[in-house]
């Protein structure tokens, strides 16, 4: 455990300097270039969320992006309102004639910021509470997260009014931040994502590391029998769901700051199902691989995409089947396993460990299957 | 009272194309556990295949489905082959493997034919309506939901009537004993898997003239047919058909009240509280699993 901890922190470290200090450099201080990259890092956030909730706990939730949504919404609420003088525009387009009044409170900031984060929470408690009571699991978790998902959209585009409908929320204000107007083209907000996801990170390695995480894997891995040992199962579940929604959360205002718009395609079923692909990708088991998977990926979708405009998916869905089938825990366990074989090839001589040794890696995948 | 009976109605032929749809899911899922999401992507190419024998051959819809079910068979045939077949042993994970199945189909079928929508003609034999009570019913929406009994009627004679559904019913049991007494389990589940999608394409093709053909038609219907098969129970064809009528009605008559939009929020949240009482669904098998 303690060499886990240890070597996690060690690629903790690796990855802090690369993306706060590394990249950067690499891009020559580019604004345009670091706007892109921190779009790429507010993603990463949120498929080290779902790596909590998966990963760890192994509930696939195929509704994290409506928790993402319901942030990048709060955000975009409150750059709405400060870009308008009064009503917001398209609220007078909708015959909406006076604000309501659950907008009237994101003209503060701390409200925004502390709702980003609690509300896309209690909305997961919500849902988490009424299913694990019942002692819902497998399937059905990722059936009622789902369904909840695709309802919520079209609540969203639906309530034209209030939300804006299909158009989603444009046309928004500078956040302005202790006084500091933050322009998402500079080195600072660019500093600002990376240094929220190095906390987000060192968050999900601390629950991992925590007793917290020794319980959640457990639950993982035998629910039954961890209720046995006089855990409360439903709990535990649901603690887990609310600390990934809101991280979502702040992820999804995170995207806002960068993307400066919000839409309802933020919550469809296929974001919400490629959030799951680059936390596989990433390898689920590591809150660090799964942020990682997400920023590979989306990194390789800006440049290939321009390349191969619509072969781009069709790259992404054969890559994504062949991680499925021959990488089943990501580029995580690909890692592993290469580590572990460097390490038996430094311990034992040469001429052992050049035969014995690739065998053994992979036999060690499928007993852990 | 033309109101209601016209929702009933519309209602009814809802349920049908979402029982073609769920039928094949339906199978899959019961027979193999393999969370199908590539199903909607099998429903799509049903719909191109019939655009193209329609447009480059001159075929009917009624033709075609015979091709359509033999040629989205044959793909579903493959996929099964050389993807599904690596996954029995990991469930959850075949929710994902089907769906970087179903972008690759889906992608594919935008390089070689378009993302613009395409229109094909309901067959010349059924236009016209029929008049009952001064409602006036689409012949080919009708023909649709007969069409649809009958393919439940063919389904189930298939599991329960013949020797490959009894070879099938033993696999599902016990695999091991029933590849003892020389059933070759491996080419029953492709068999299977390719009849479910054979029945995607079928339902594709019936609904080519209802929707417009697009690329992206599969990923909504593979929501509903998913939820049906989930609310019906595992595998069983009679709870895919409840369950699918229970839906297209529940659905019509909430929008007689509300909106269409809120009537299908308030059907998934009845299909949530449903699953959250009923994980097992409405028809639970009874067998140890």
């Amino acid at each position: 455990m303690t060499t886990k901890l240890y070597s996690d922190l060690l690629a903790f470290s690796v990855f802090a300097v690369v993306i706060v200090f590394g990249i950067p450099a690499m891009f020559g201080y580019d604004g345009f270039e670091l706007n892109t990259f921190a779009r790429y890092l507010s993603l990463a956030i949120v498929s080290l969320a779902l790596a909590l909730s998966w990963g760890t706990a192994g509930l696939l939730n195929l509704g994290q992006a409506a928790t993402f949504g319901i942030g990048s919404y709060a955000m975009a609420m409150h750059l709405k309102l400060k870009a308008s003088s009064g009503l917001p525009d398209f609220m007078g387009w909708n015959n909406v004639e006076t604000l309501p009044f659950f907008w009237q409170p994101f003209h503060s900031l701390t409200f925004t910021l502390l709702a980003g984060i609690l509300v896309p929470a209690a909305v997961a408690g919500t849902i988490a509470v009424f299913m694990f009571r019942a002692r819902i699991a497998g399937v059905f978790v990722a059936v009622i997260t789902l369904a909840f998902l695709v309802a919520f959209q079209l609540l969203i585009i639906e309530q034209q009014g209030f939300t804006g409908g299909q158009n989603g929320l444009t046309g928004l204000a500078q956040l302005t931040l202790f006084g500091w107007d933050v322009d998402t083209y500079s080195v600072g907000f660019y500093r600002l994502v990376a240094g929220c996801l190095l906390a987000a990170l060192v968050i999900g390695i601390y629950i991992s590391h925590s007793k917290f995480g020794l319980i959640m894997r457990a639950i993982k891995e035998d629910p039954d029998r961890t209720r046995f040992f006089g855990y409360n199962v439903a709990n535990y579940e649901t603690l887990i769901f609310c600390l990934s929604a809101a991280l979502a959360g702040w992820a999804g205002m995170l995207y806002v700051l960068v993307l400066e718009f919000a839409s309802p395609t933020y919550m469809s079923v296929s974001f919400s199902l490629a959030i799951v692909i680059w936390c596989a990708v990433g390898g689920r088991e590591s809150v660090l691989a799964a942020a990682i998977g997400a920023i590979i990926v989306n990194a390789l979708e800006g440049r290939l995409s321009d390349v191969f405009v619509e072969g781009w998916n069709l790259l992404l869905g054969v890559t994504f089947v062949l991680v499925v089938i021959f990488m089943p825990r990501g580029l995580y366990g690909l890692a592993q396993s290469v580590g572990q074989a460097c390490r038996r090839f430094l311990k034992s001589p040469a001429k052992k460990a050049s035969i014995g040794v690739p065998s053994e890696g992979s036999t060690q995948i499928t007993k852990e299957l | 009272m033309d109101v209601l009976l016209n929702q009933i109605f519309s209602g009814l032929s809802m349920a049908s194309i979402l029982l073609m749809i769920a039928l094949g899911l339906a199978i899959i899922y019961g027979s193999m556990g393999v969370i199908n999401l590539a199903h909607g992507e099998f429903v799509m190419l049903g719909a191109y295949c019939a655009w193209a024998l329609q447009s480059f051959m001159g075929f009917s819809i009624l033709v075609s489905l015979p091709i359509v079910f033999l040629a989205v068979g044959l793909v579903g045939w493959i996929i099964e082959r050389v993807v599904v077949q690596r996954l029995y042993k990991r469930p959850l994970d075949t929710i994902l493997a089907t769906w970087g199945i179903g972008i690759i189909l889906q992608q594919a079928i935008r390089l070689g034919v378009g993302a613009e929508s395409r229109f094909v003609k309901g067959p010349a034999l059924l236009d016209g309506n029929l008049e009952l009570g001064g409602v006036f019913l689409s012949n080919y929406r009708i023909f649709v939901i007969f069409f649809s009994l009958a393919v439940l009627a063919g389904s189930w004679a298939l599991l329960t009537k013949t020797e490959f559904g009894t070879k099938l019913r033993a696999v599902i049991q016990n695999r091991e004993i029933s590849e003892c007494y020389g059933i070759e389990s491996k080419q029953i589940y492709s068999i299977t898997f390719a009849y479910g999608a054979g029945l995607a394409g079928i339902a594709g093709a019936l609904i080519t003239p209802l929707f417009s053909t697009i690329p992206t038609m599969g990923t909504s219907l593979v929501v509903d047919a998913f939820l049906v098969v989930i609310i019906g129970g595992l595998g069983s064809l009679v709870g895919a058909a409840v369950a699918s009528a229970l839906i297209g009605e529940v659905t019509a008559l909430f929008s007689i009240v509300m909106n269409d939009t809120l009537g299908r929020i308030a059907v998934l949240g009845c299909i949530i509280l449903l699953i959250r009482f009923r994980p097992r669904g409405l028809f639970p098998e009874n067998t140890r699993r």
